[in-house]
């Protein structure tokens, strides 16, 4: 074992991108393969931390702790670890960046610049995944942000100034919240432990809000309100309806790599905070609050599901299609029961793969038909069979079809949501038909534009051309590979994840 | 009665090299002429400054006081070091501006830049109002003597004008203020005005009060806080750029050490009937600040509203004081990190504008693609300005705000986030100049060259670069080292 292995995996990519910043811009194929090596070595290094991750033991393993700053009333450490939770999401941030990288090797404008940008996100992703310290969550929180900023203001479409600085802003609300919400659960936390502990540490502060020294701190007004707020800072970034307006421009100007990662692992950080610190530190307020989670989870399905059914842009529509699967997560964590859990993280891994997939292919249609209005398209699978066929197995594995990995999460979550108990989610099954009732109109606007797009008579403009190349192979079989992998073989995800929906559910239960 | 015999003049071993450091490059001035270039001047000036840095740090490390007038404790100390520094700063900015605008007599510049500075030593250092005031007096008088400096453009004499008379002004609020302190306590001395504050404060409330808004008022014009900020955009951009690089960061830092000593030391005992004077002070001076930033089309007028609201985030500290100690780290540390964001982009702002004889925002369009370096950095400086990560900003305005939360301000620590979110737009509206734009043509349909910085350009956005980073990855270094010290009370 490396030790320090999770510290290497976070400043890895940040090396490589100072490495690339000593390059000279020109040699445009020394910069890729620089970035292309320095992703798969971040690749090997998550799967290594996969590998090595002890599933029988809960809590955080492979553990680091430095004093970092020490404001004399305020000490902030350098504390990381990793449970169930974080080893998924690190790998998952990795593969998916690096088959982004292998997805923009045809970027040529400003190549140095963008490798940089990616390396810096992947940090930051990274970082988020592995901090155990509010205070570098939220360090690493804002770092994704300006990266992200500018890959969609430089490489984006037509709108991307105005898409750049809507990301912009509403991370930056998002931020703000976090950061305030954050501060208050720190020093909220120092009176309830009695002045004890003053402390940023995330299993520390879940810790006193279990077992408060002085419980009349802790009002179940103050516990909701620093949820609540919580809450919506998390609900911005997965994003939530109401909170979801910058996404889907986001998603449609950003360029294709970008939105894989934007919407395959950036936006996993709303689901995953909700969970780490939300759960986490606030397990009482999810239970009281399910009902409005689950609401709005529903909301999510059903309105970015028929918001897709009537999207024009193929690359709107996989946004929205996105909205409406991440109304999946909500539901999950709202049942409050094993299978639910279980289910929304299995969606935040799933969903990564598949959606990254989704849009590479869109991008990969529209790069070469120039246009991505499906009025425009048809017949494509007679001139670009592969693509088309790709883009079929990915809509399908977005749709739940049983041995790809979206219909596990979502048979999870309705199981969940079936069995929720029924203090806690009242009415379950009626949350549980409507998701049910989400998922068919995903088969319905998903099929519905694959049979726009590929099927139909050939039109005669895109009778010429070129089937994928041998690069495009690498994202879309890798994607779809993994999608398979633990469609087919779930207990490969689900017994690392196991440990910590244990520990979660101790905590819920006792 | 202290005699002048009696007196430890060691302690000001350093104001003293200064002033006949300053006096020499004056005379080396007149004796070789009043026009023509002068570069030596330039490199004398930035090494008269770091010798009286170190003189600072080496000669009396221990401190001490001559009388009730002069002090030399930890707070002077460390913040004559951030002036001096910064002052350096200012001149290798200098050296490339005054080339570039021959109008501007460079000795006379450099001098007056010197005389400024010991002026605003003796601010940081005095523990007594008259002193306070005369230091005071000379960094406004060289200041308004500054900003006209290219007296043959129009929007330079304006400016001057208006500073001297609006300046004026506000050293008039200030001697009044004082006024009606000395005639309460019968004494000028502020430690001694501070022992007695709490005893008169309770037969005289009102006056202690009206002296306190007066001088609040006048100070709150020198740091440029609403609603006394209307004179700085103005100011600023008739100012030489270079010159506006100076008001911004040294007067104003020197005047924000000295409200500190004014307002802790002297009305200490009152503590409670002030803060939420300056709290709301501070929570207008960051909203309108941000929010007429927004609307600049003029680079320096922006970097103005954006330098109102850094000052509005600065008063935070003492508004929520709970711990002195605490309120002058965190402004110290600000401080260094305002020092190295806003100097760095300042150097970067007067080598674009003036290349490209536009002071417009425009003017940084596709800077990424004629100096990468340079927009590099100042991609940095913005981001650290806006307060994001891995920059001393993020750090320095997270310390802000825990502090603010600390000391019971919750809701002027919740504007000031607010506020910061409304900044990004404006900062990263430079950025998407720099970086999302290409390169305009020039008058003649030729796209703008590559730009090539001189060395000592590059070497101020080389330092002020690598100090914004490494206190952001490590503020420890200096945060550790500012928490060490019993900051105002080591002499009395």
């Amino acid at each position: 074992m490396i030790p320090n292995i999770l510290s290497w995996l976070v400043f890895l990519p940040l090396a490589g991108a100072l490495l690339i910043l000593a390059i000279p811009k020109e040699n445009k194929n020394v910069i890729r393969s620089l970035a292309a090596v320095t992703v798969l070595a971040a690749v090997l290094l998550s799967i290594l931390v996969w590998i090595s991750f002890d599933r029988t033991v809960s809590g955080m393993q492979f553990q680091q702790l430095i004093p970092w700053i020490d404001l004399g009333f305020v000490q902030i450490n350098y504390e990381i670890g990793v449970d169930g939770l974080s080893v998924p999401m690190l790998a998952l941030s990795s593969i998916v960046t690096a088959l982004a990288v292998f997805a923009s090797f045809n970027i040529q404008e400003r190549v140095k610049e963008f490798y940089i940008f990616i390396l810096i996100l992947l940090t930051g992703l990274f970082g988020v995944f592995v901090a155990l310290d509010l205070f570098l969550f939220f360090l690493f929180f804002e770092l994704t942000l300006i990266p992200m900023f500018f890959i969609i203001g430089i490489w984006g479409g037509k709108q991307k100034t105005f898409a750049s600085f809507k990301y912009l802003i509403y991370t930056g609300i998002s931020g703000a919240i976090l950061i305030m919400s954050f501060i208050a659960i720190y020093f909220i936390g120092m009176q309830a432990s009695g002045w004890t502990h003053s402390t940023f540490s995330i299993p520390a502060l879940a810790e006193i809000y279990a077992n408060p020294a002085a419980p009349e701190v802790l009002t179940s007004g103050i516990r909701g309100a620093l949820f609540l707020a919580l809450f919506i800072a998390f609900a911005i970034k997965i994003p939530v309806f109401p909170f979801h307006t910058w996404q889907p421009i986001a998603y449609a100007e950003a360029p294709t790599a970008a939105t894989m990662i934007l919407s395959g692992v950036l936006l996993k950080m709303g689901g995953y905070g909700l969970i780490r610190i939300g759960i986490g530190v606030f397990p009482d307020q999810v239970a009281r609050f399910a009902t409005l989670i689950a609401i709005l989870g529903v909301i999510n399905i059903i309105y970015g599901a028929v918001l897709a059914l009537v999207q024009n842009d193929l690359k709107r529509l996989v946004a929205f299609a996105s909205i409406s699967h991440m109304g999946i997560v909500l539901l999950g964590i709202a049942s409050f029961t094993a299978a639910g859990i279980q289910g929304a993280i299995f969606q935040l891994v799933s969903h990564g793969f598949i959606t990254a997939l989704l849009f590479f292919m869109v991008g990969a249609l529209a790069e070469r038909t120039n246009t991505r209005n499906i009025s425009e398209l048809g017949g494509l699978s007679k001139s670009v069979p592969v693509l088309a066929g790709f883009t079929l197995a990915a809509v399908m594995a977005a749709i739940g079809l049983p041995g790809l990995s979206g219909f596990v999460s979502e048979l999870l979550t309705l199981i969940g949501v079936f069995g929720a108990p029924a203090d806690i989610l009242p009415a379950a099954a009626v949350f549980g038909v409507l998701a049910g009732l989400g998922i068919i109109l995903t088969a319905a606007y998903l099929l519905w534009a694959v049979k726009r797009t590929t099927f139909g008579p050939m039109q005669e403009k895109y009778s010429t051309l070129k089937d994928a190349r041998p690069i495009e192979y690498i994202p879309m079989v890798g994607l779809l590979g993994l999608s398979l992998l633990i469609g087919v073989y779930p207990t490969i995800l689900t017994d690392v994840i196991n440990v910590t929906v244990t520990d979660i559910l101790s905590r819920i239960g006792g | 009665m202290l005699s002048a015999f009696d007196a430890n003049w060691s302690l000001m071993t350093p104001e003293i090299v200064l002033a006949v450091l300053a006096m020499i490059i004056f005379t080396i001035d007149f004796m070789t002429g009043i026009h023509g270039k002068k570069p030596f001047l330039g490199r004398l000036s930035i090494i008269a400054l770091l010798v009286t840095a170190v003189l600072v740090i080496f000669v009396n490390p221990q401190g001490g006081t001559i009388g009730h007038i002069f002090i030399l404790d930890p707070f002077s100390m460390i913040f004559k070091v951030i002036l001096l520094v910064a002052v350096a700063i200012v001149i290798a900015i200098s050296m490339y501006y005054v080339e570039k605008n021959e109008d501007i007599y460079q000795g006379e510049y450099y001098s007056i830049m010197l005389f400024a500075t010991l002026g605003a030593m003796l601010m940081v250092s005095s523990a007594d109002l008259i002193t306070l005031f005369i230091g005071l007096e000379i960094v406004s008088i060289s200041s308004y003597v500054l900003a006209g400096f290219k007296k043959h453009r129009k929007k330079s004499t304006e400016a001057a004008i208006k500073y001297v008379i609006l300046g004026g002004a506000a050293s008039a609020f200030i001697l009044y203020g004082m006024s009606f302190l000395y005639g309460l306590t019968g004494t000028t001395s502020l430690y001694e005005i501070g022992a007695a504050i709490p005893g008169v404060y309770e037969q005289y409330p009102f006056m202690i009060m009206l002296s306190l808004l007066f001088m609040v008022v006048g100070f709150g014009f020198k740091i440029s806080v609403a609603p006394f900020h209307m004179w700085a955009p103005d100011v600023y951009e008739g100012s030489p750029t270079s010159v506006t690089s100076f008001l911004t960061v040294v007067s104003k830092l020197a005047a924000f050490a000295l409200v500190m000593r004014v307002l802790f030391i002297g009305f200490g005992g009152i503590i409670e009937e002030w803060a939420f004077i300056i709290a709301v002070i501070a929570a207008l001076t960051m909203i309108l600040g941000n929010l007429i930033a927004l609307a600049q089309k003029n680079v320096k007028r922006l970097m103005a509203y954006s330098g109102i609201a850094q000052a509005g985030y600065l008063l935070v500290p003492i508004a929520a004081a709970f711990n002195i100690n605490v309120s002058a780290s965190t402004i110290a540390f600000y401080g260094v990190a305002y020092v190295l964001m806003v100097l760095g982009a300042f150097a970067v702002i007067t080598f674009v504008t003036e290349e490209s004889g536009n002071e417009d925002i425009a003017s940084f369009s596709g800077l990424y693609k004629r100096s990468p370096y340079l927009a590099l950095a100042m991609g940095v400086f913005l981001v650290s300005l806006a307060g994001l990560p891995a920059t001393a900003g993020f750090i320095g305005k997270f310390y802000i705000f825990v502090g603010a939360v600390s000391g019971d301000m919750l809701w002027l620590a919740i504007i000031m986030i607010a506020m910061s979110i409304v900044s990004f737009y404006y900062y990263f509206g430079i950025i998407r100049q720099m970086f999302m734009r290409e390169p305009k043509t020039s008058l003649d349909g030729q796209p703008a060259g590559t730009l090539k910085a001189p060395a000592g350009i590059s070497t101020v956005v080389g330092v002020s670069l690598a100090g914004t980073i490494i206190l952001g990855f490590f503020p420890g270094i200096l945060i550790n080292f500012f928490n060490s010290f019993n900051w105002m009370f080591m002499f009395f």
